[in-house]
């Protein structure tokens, strides 16, 4: 069976796909799917020939396979330093094969290089900052990913993700109309305790257009609460857009290209339309490397820009704590051991690292404030990055990945960590839960709102 | 008064004592009843999986297993649903409860939520380490209609409201649980219990309050009472007015317990967050573990 019903080279383009995907238990009858599923070489190899460009074939060149990579690799390290776990090993044995063999590889090959691309590589990028090169290996199996999503090889929840971009332009089934009526939700419910308190919605010209993560929508609706709460404490003339309005993008973990194109141009469209002085993300990382850094060349942006000034919500934060915007009462600053999670995508990919820590600054009593080692830019993965924390099929794989992250905040000796990211505080909540080591875990909105000195005017009257 | 009815379920025993209340009242006043119980917990990123909170296993969560759970509360439910008259639904969802919970109450505006006591798993689970507070508390400041809670077999005894014990502290919450309070009293045709303790558990340790002190503070919360309440208790043929000191909450539970109330009233700090006065907040948590009596729980945001 060349193609299957479920697992094929079609993307989703509709509702009754999706369902009919998520039906599919566990994606049971998918993967039995993937197993018979041919693989199209031709397409391949000329997808090879359209899309890999100079880096890519520079990189593939030029690796002495001399194994710096190795260690900066916290997957090899916490595999028993496994040869096949070598970052270069990885790329060399899926996608430089595939270029070897001009695309001629079959079925068990694609299967392999399927688990070494969602498996054995969150796209960290860590590995790039040991190569005396600079290759990074983390941008190569995100390439390797495209091509393996062509051919259908990728997991079933990142295929289902990928899809929901597509047919919701949001990583969640959440409407237009569900995002704008939760968020008034939140309006209502915390309008006594913070009066004036509003979300203007499709504001034309706002200093700031604020963009979140649909599953804040779907599950945590009071993260958009926080969010509304500290802007209109801040005094920010702000706005979220009624379309456009999904900072994140799971396409670009499934390697589904044109979906990432669509979901970012769906954010841009919304710039254009409202024309915000700036776009603030709510605390994701690699939605903001999905929007702010990499969308801009998937929408074919010239400048590599997107349309407005965008910055990440730990920039916003700084900036309202050092001009006073918001103001601390030091009374209530974190008196508590606490650490910060670096997030690889907007710290190691984006240069936000003393950003967080001048928040930190602010928000922790002096002498509270313990870092992890390493950190920073060389700080590791928090385990669950790149898609891995969603993929059921590689959960065994992922759990053993959370182990790194947990050792460094056991080590730190924190109770409290701070991980102004999705994808890490999902990964942090994981370890938790799999190996109970005591601690809790935050974004910076909840501290912060109890911390923030609130506004005369918005205090409510009694 | 009641004609919706939404009674949030876990369907374990933590509920029986609640669900038992809530299938009364649906029956004795002829109110349709939503039986709404959020299956689990979504968990893993973004992956379809969620943990059951009955079967604690990892499900992946789709329309043939969402009927599976509701043939399996209505297993569970048989012999109470069968007084109903068909008058209820059976709801099921996911996701974290207490936001589960206020967005089907927002949806179906009922006149009274009804809950149970801590599914002690379900709170024991990480969830509870992200968020300070119990689902009953998350859900009681903020929701826009009364929420009871019955957490005790003892306060499950029950077969209609006669005698409420309304406890206050003068705010502006108080007043809004008053006019609830007094809105059931009259329309059930109940005897109302107002109700007051001086706070005495402030007093540091070595420093003795001298009894008249104590008496003074009496005098003055019965005239506060009188004057607050009084005028509108005009209509209402059984009322008493009682302040005594001591614990707030104990004094609370002892009083509904001694006067063998059926139902205590209080006010819900509304929508508060943690960390700033939540003193009556923590005297409604322990007033709610330890009564013998359905507990109503009114925050100011109800209409």
């Amino acid at each position: 069976m060349p193609e299957g019903t479920l697992c094929n080279k079609a993307p989703i383009e509709t509702e009754e796909q999706l369902k009919a995907l998520l039906g599919d238990k566990g994606g049971k009858t998918y993967y039995d799917e993937m197993k018979q599923l041919d693989v199209d070489r031709q397409k391949l190899w000329d997808t090879i020939r359209k899309t890999m460009k100079s880096r890519v074939k520079t990189w593939l060149k030029i690796c002495a396979r001399c194994g710096m990579c190795a260690d900066s690799c916290f997957l090899y390290r916490i595999n028993d330093c496994d040869p096949k776990q070598v970052p270069a090993y990885k790329v060399h044995s899926t996608l430089g094969e595939i270029i070897r063999k001009k695309g001629r590889v079959d079925n068990e090959f694609m299967q392999m290089a399927m688990e070494t691309a969602w498996a054995k590589c969150t796209c960290c990028n860590r590995c790039a900052m040991y190569c005396p090169h600079g290759i990074d290996m983390g941008v190569m199996i995100s390439y390797l990913r495209g091509l393996l999503y062509q051919q259908g090889f990728v997991p079933w929840e990142m295929k289902i993700g990928a899809g929901m971009h597509r047919v919701y332009r949001a990583q969640m089934d959440v409407t237009p109309e569900d995002f704008v009526d939760t968020f008034e939700w939140m309006i209502e419910e915390y309008e006594d305790d913070y009066l004036g308190l509003n979300v203007p919605v499709d504001k034309e010209g706002a200093d700031i257009m604020y963009t979140v993560n649909a599953r804040e929508v779907k599950h945590y609706p009071e993260d958009l609460a926080e969010a509304a709460i500290l802007f209109n404490m801040a005094g920010e003339d702000w706005t979220i857009p009624s379309r456009g309005w999904e900072l994140t993008s799971l396409a670009m973990f499934a390697g589904d290209w044109e979906a990432c194109r669509l979901q970012v141009e769906s954010v841009y469209e919304a710039m254009e339309r409202l024309k915000p002085k700036r776009m603030i993300g709510t605390e994701c990382g690699h939605a903001h490397r999905a929007t702010v850094v990499e969308g801009p060349y998937w929408a074919g942006r010239k400048d590599g820009l997107p349309p407005v000034e965008s910055i990440h919500y730990v920039e916003w934060v700084a900036e309202a704590l050092r001009t006073g915007k918001l103001q601390i009462d030091p009374e209530r600053r974190i008196k508590q051991p606490v650490t910060i999670q670096d997030s690889c995508n907007y710290i190691r990919n984006h240069g936000l690292k003393e950003v967080t820590r001048e928040i930190m600054s602010y928000m922790v009593e002096p002498g509270h404030f313990i870092d992890m080692a390493p950190n920073r830019e060389h700080n590791y993965c928090c385990g669950g990055g790149g898609g891995f924390n969603g993929i059921g099929l590689f959960r065994p794989q992922r759990n053993k990945a959370l182990i790194t992250k947990r050792d460094q905040i056991l080590n730190s000796g924190a109770e409290l960590v701070i991980a102004p990211c999705h994808n890490c505080w999902d990964a942090i909540r994981d370890l938790e839960e799999e190996y109970k080591i005591g601690i809790k875990w935050s974004f910076l909105k909840p501290l912060l709102i109890d911390m923030v000195i609130v506004p005369e005017e918005m205090k409510p009257k009694e | 008064m009641f004609n919706k009815i939404l009674l949030a379920t876990s369907a374990t025993e933590a509920c029986d004592h609640a669900a038992r209340v809530a299938f009364n009242m649906a029956g004795r006043y002829g109110a349709n009843l939503d039986i709404f119980h959020v299956l689990g917990l979504p968990t893993r990123g973004y992956s379809q999986v969620a943990i059951d909170v009955k079967t604690r296993e990892r499900v992946e969560v789709d329309d043939e297993y969402r009927e599976w759970v509701k043939e399996e509360i209505r297993g569970y439910y048989e012999e109470l649903l069968a007084k109903l008259n068909d008058n209820f639904s059976i709801n099921v969802s996911v996701g974290v409860p207490h936001r589960e919970i206020l967005r089907q109450a927002r949806e179906t505006e009922p006149d009274l939520i009804v809950m149970g006591g801590h599914t002690k798993h379900v709170e024991d689970s990480v969830y509870a380490a992200t968020a300070a507070g119990s689902t009953f508390q998350r859900v009681a400041r903020a929701a826009h209609c009364p929420v009871l809670v019955i957490t005790r077999p003892a306060g499950s005894f029950w077969g209609g409201f006669s005698r409420i014990v309304f406890g206050t502290d003068f705010s502006r919450a108080s007043d809004v649980a008053f006019d609830y309070a007094l809105g059931v009293a009259r329309a059930l045709d109940c005897e109302l219990c107002l109700f007051h303790a001086v706070d005495v558990s402030g007093v540091p340790t070595g420093r003795i309050l001298p009894q008249d002190d104590i008496e003074e503070q009496l005098r003055s919360a019965r005239q506060r009472m009188r004057f607050r309440y009084a005028p509108k208790l005009e209509e209402l043929k059984n009322y008493t007015i009682d302040v005594w000191e001591g614990l707030p909450y104990l004094e609370i539970v002892k009083y509904a317990r001694e006067k063998q109330a059926d139902l205590i009233v209080m006010a819900h700090h509304a929508k508060r967050r943690e960390g700033e006065d939540t003193r009556i907040g923590s005297n409604m948590e322990q007033v709610v573990v330890r009564a013998n009596c359905p507990v109503l729980s009114v925050n100011r945001g109800v209409k």
